[in-house]
C-alpha cells in the first residue's frame, strides 16, 4: 500500500488513490479530488514541457503537515497528497489531492484549501520550457 | 561544516545544488548569506525563503551550529 503523502517521479492513478481512501471507512459519504496537469499554453507561450525541482525532505515534511492540518481542520476521514517531481509534457499529471469526508461540504473545502496551501508552502519549483526559451515560474495562478 | 542547498532557479544561477563552508564558532546565517552573495553576485536576489534544517527562518542573525543545513529558496511554484 502506498503512503498517503508522497513525492514521486512516476505518474499516479487517481482511481487507485480514491480506492485507497474508500477502503478507510464505510462512513465516507464523499470523495473530492483535484488533479493538476500540465497545460500546453501559459501566459501567451506554447509550453513544450515542465521541469520540476523540489527540496525533497522539506517538501515532504510540509506536505505531511498540510495533511495533518487538513484532517483536523475539516474533520476528514482521509486525505492523500501526491506530487510528481519529474519532467512532464502537456496532458501529464502533476499533483493529486484527494479527500474523503462524511459530507461534501467539508470535502470540497478541504480539497481547495490543500491545493492552495500546497502552492504557498511546499518547496517545489517548476520551469516552463518553450520554443522561445526556458523560464522558472514565480507566480501562483 | 555548514551545508548550503540551492534548488530550481537559484541552483541554476549558482550552477550548483550544494556548497559547503567550514564552521566557525559564532557564525550566523548572515555570514553565510554574505559569503554566498559575494561568491555569486545577484544569485540570491530572488530568494523569498530561507530554511535552517528544513524549517523556514526569518532571523538573519540566527546563530549556526556545526552540521547545520541551510537552503536559499525562490518563491515556490509547485502544483
Amino acid at each position: 500500500m502506498t503512503a498517503t503523502v508522497r513525492l514521486q517521479q512516476e505518474d499516479f492513478s487517481p482511481d487507485a488513490e480514491i480506492a485507497a481512501l474508500k477502503r478507510i471507512s464505510p462512513r465516507i459519504g464523499g470523495v473530492v479530488t483535484f488533479v493538476g496537469c500540465a497545460r500546453d499554453f501559459s501566459e501567451g507561450r506554447e509550453i513544450s514541457r515542465l521541469d520540476f525541482d523540489a527540496y525533497d525532505a522539506m517538501a515532504l515534511a510540509e506536505m505531511q503537515k498540510l495533511h495533518a492540518e487538513a484532517m483536523a481542520r475539516f474533520g476528514l476521514i482521509g486525505a492523500r497528497i501526491v506530487h510528481r517531481v519529474a519532467t512532464v509534457v502537456p496532458g501529464d499529471n502533476i499533483v493529486l489531492i484527494a479527500v474523503a469526508a462524511e459530507h461534501r461540504a467539508e470535502a470540497f473545502d478541504a480539497c481547495r484549501w490543500l491545493i492552495d496551501e500546497l502552492k504557498l508552502r511546499v518547496p517545489i519549483w517548476k520551469k516552463e520550457v518553450t520554443p522561445q526559451g526556458d523560464a522558472w515560474v514565480t507566480t501562483h495562478p | 561544516m555548514i551545508r548550503v542547498l540551492f534548488f530550481g532557479p537559484i541552483a541554476e544561477r549558482v550552477n550548483a545544488r550544494e556548497l559547503q563552508f567550514d564552521y566557525t564558532p559564532g557564525m550566523t546565517l548572515h555570514d553565510i548569506t554574505s559569503r554566498v552573495g559575494m561568491q555569486y553576485p545577484g544569485a540570491l536576489s530572488i530568494v523569498s525563503f530561507i530554511a535552517l534544517n528544513q524549517v523556514q527562518i526569518g532571523d538573519r542573525q540566527q546563530a549556526l551550529q556545526d552540521g547545520d543545513e541551510i537552503a536559499f529558496m525562490a518563491k515556490f511554484s509547485g502544483g
